[in-house]
């Protein structure tokens, strides 16, 4: 990367790396320091990068849902791109945890998916997101595109704790087996510490993927600005 | 240690998704900021006709 | 920014936009049949499918009524804001001196209507096609399908709005939609088949979901809706 360019992030080489150890470090926690579970074995590891995402993603959606009535509000496009950035790193994390829950649950409960409230809420939740990413991309006028998809966004997050009771009085009437098994019932606390650590590392890695995404957005309007300026500038010329 | 098949699958997974998303946005915006560039030269030689 | 003055009250201009919209529909009854028509085929449909047992039927039916329900409004309700972009009459609409919500709300009671008149035609198909009891529990399974209704249409509604603006509108739609209403699938099925079970039983819980869903919805539609129908 040139050093001439302008606008780099002050600090953003270091701070991926200290993630990227921070990360390394989760990792073995995870996998060394932590106690061996009694009824599930080894594979509850999986645990320690499963719940944090979870927690996360939502943290990840809270912001998109402010950064949306902000924009409603005050139309900056600042407020814009953080919903968008937001929304996209929450869809990542939601991945992860889509991702890492039935291969937590196969050996543990010999089927890759059960329909249980939580698992479920997920699958909604990230759906929903991809939705407020796909009609994003399916508008084309920039202030179109951020006024519609922040009220999308905005009815979006007020769904999601009503799927979660739907489901959850659902499953209280047709019981499923729960893929996560009693996740906070009886957590040793040399458990909770590494859960904490990787919790943290964990929140590190969001704000950088956060913030690089942010810069993403705030190029795409200023090359657009530019292009706007270019333009009628050669047409002036013309 | 048992089931260590599962376990690695649901490291490399995990970490395979941060970093191919991590790596997506890094470059688009490194190339975002190429753009940058060559439009203020565009915009500095228009300005100067 | 000072609020415009208004002819009209909310509620006056949001009746007459209902008024418009019904008679539009009125008319040729188009919109109603062809949705009506799509739902009695994917009953039909189903039952191709899966075959089921009279059993079978009693335990799907009212999932199956309501995915149905639920498939119909996301085709149905997608001309609501659409059709108003051919020769701009939203922009002409916006001129007038009224609330800009009321726009949405007379669009929003006019699909309300819409998905009720189906209803009232599929209930009874529906009850003779999988041998259920409606007619004993006609009164609260009308409780049911009014919650359940006015749910799908605020949130179609406001959906439809945001779908008309964008590219590839008829996917959209539905796909924005169908997860977004799974709460009210989920609620209305379910009260629906505690009231066709033996006994039948109101869910109160449910019910309960359902005015909150549709409280909630339709406060946001009132506070953020208008953002929809900028120009």
């Amino acid at each position: 990367m040139s050093i001439q360019r302008s606008r780099g992030i002050p600090g953003l080489g270091v701070s991926v790396l200290a993630s990227a150890l921070l990360m390394g470090a989760a990792g073995y926690a995870a996998l060394y320091v932590a106690p061996t579970e009694r009824s599930m074995g080894d594979i509850q590891r999986i645990f320690y990068f499963h719940m944090p995402s979870g927690i996360i993603a939502f943290i990840a959606f809270t912001i998109t849902f402010v950064a949306n009535i902000l924009y409603l509000v005050n139309r900056a496009p600042k407020s814009d791109w953080l919903g968008v950035s937001s929304a996209e790193v929450g869809v990542a994390f939601t991945t992860v945890m889509l991702v890492t829950g039935p291969i937590w649950g196969k050996p543990v409960w010999g089927v890759w998916w059960v329909w249980d409230a939580r698992l479920t809420t997920t699958f909604i939740l990230w759906v929903l997101y991809i939705c407020y990413l796909l009609l994003r991309g399916l508008l084309d006028d920039p202030e179109r595109k951020a006024t519609v998809s922040a009220v999308f966004g905005v009815f979006a997050f007020l769904d999601v704790p009503l799927v979660y009771m739907a489901n959850r009085w659902f499953r209280t009437q047709h019981p499923a087996p729960v893929l996560l098994g009693g996740q906070n019932s009886g957590l040793a606390p040399e458990m909770k510490w590494v859960l904490l650590f990787c919790f943290i590392a964990l929140t590190g890695l969001m704000l950088i993927l956060l913030r690089v995404r942010y810069q993403l957005e705030a190029l795409r309007y200023e090359v657009s600005e530019m292009k706007v300026i270019a333009d009628s500038g050669s047409r002036a010329s013309n | 240690m048992k089931n260590m098949g599962s376990i690695m699958a649901a490291y490399i997974a995990t970490w395979a998704i941060f970093f191919v998303y991590y790596f997506t946005v890094a470059s688009r915006v490194s190339r975002l900021r190429d753009d940058v560039e060559r439009l203020k030269q565009t915009l500095g030689t228009q300005l100067r006709r | 920014m000072t609020r415009p003055l208004h002819s009209m009250t909310l509620s006056r201009a949001s009746f007459t936009i209902v008024a418009k919209e019904l008679r539009a529909e009125f008319r040729s009854f188009e919109l109603i049949i062809s949705t009506l028509v799509f739902v009695l085929i994917v009953v039909f449909l189903f039952s191709f499918a899966f075959d089921p047992t009279v059993g079978e039927s009693r335990r799907f039916g009212p999932g199956l009524l309501w995915i149905s329900i639920l498939f119909a409004a996301s085709l149905m309700l997608q001309p609501s804001f659409s059709r108003e972009r051919t020769n701009d009459t939203l922009g002409a609409l916006r001129l007038a001196p009224i609330d800009p919500f009321a726009i949405l709300a007379g669009k929003l009671l006019a699909n309300f209507c819409f998905l009720l008149l189906v209803e009232l035609v599929l209930l009874p198909a529906f009850s003779v096609l999988y041998d259920v009891p409606l007619a004993p529990v006609a009164a609260q399974v009308t409780a049911v399908m009014l919650l359940g209704s006015l749910g799908i249409a605020t949130v179609g509604t406001i959906f439809s709005a945001i779908a008309s603006q964008a590219r590839m509108r008829e996917l959209l739609l539905p796909l924005l939609m169908l997860p977004a209403l799974a709460p009210v699938l989920i609620a209305s099925a379910e009260a629906t088949a505690g009231l066709l079970s033996d006994p039948p039983e109101l869910q109160l819980n449910w019910i309960v979901f359902l005015v909150a869903f549709d409280v909630i919805f339709l406060t946001a539609a009132w506070l953020f809706g208008g953002y929809l129908l900028e120009e």
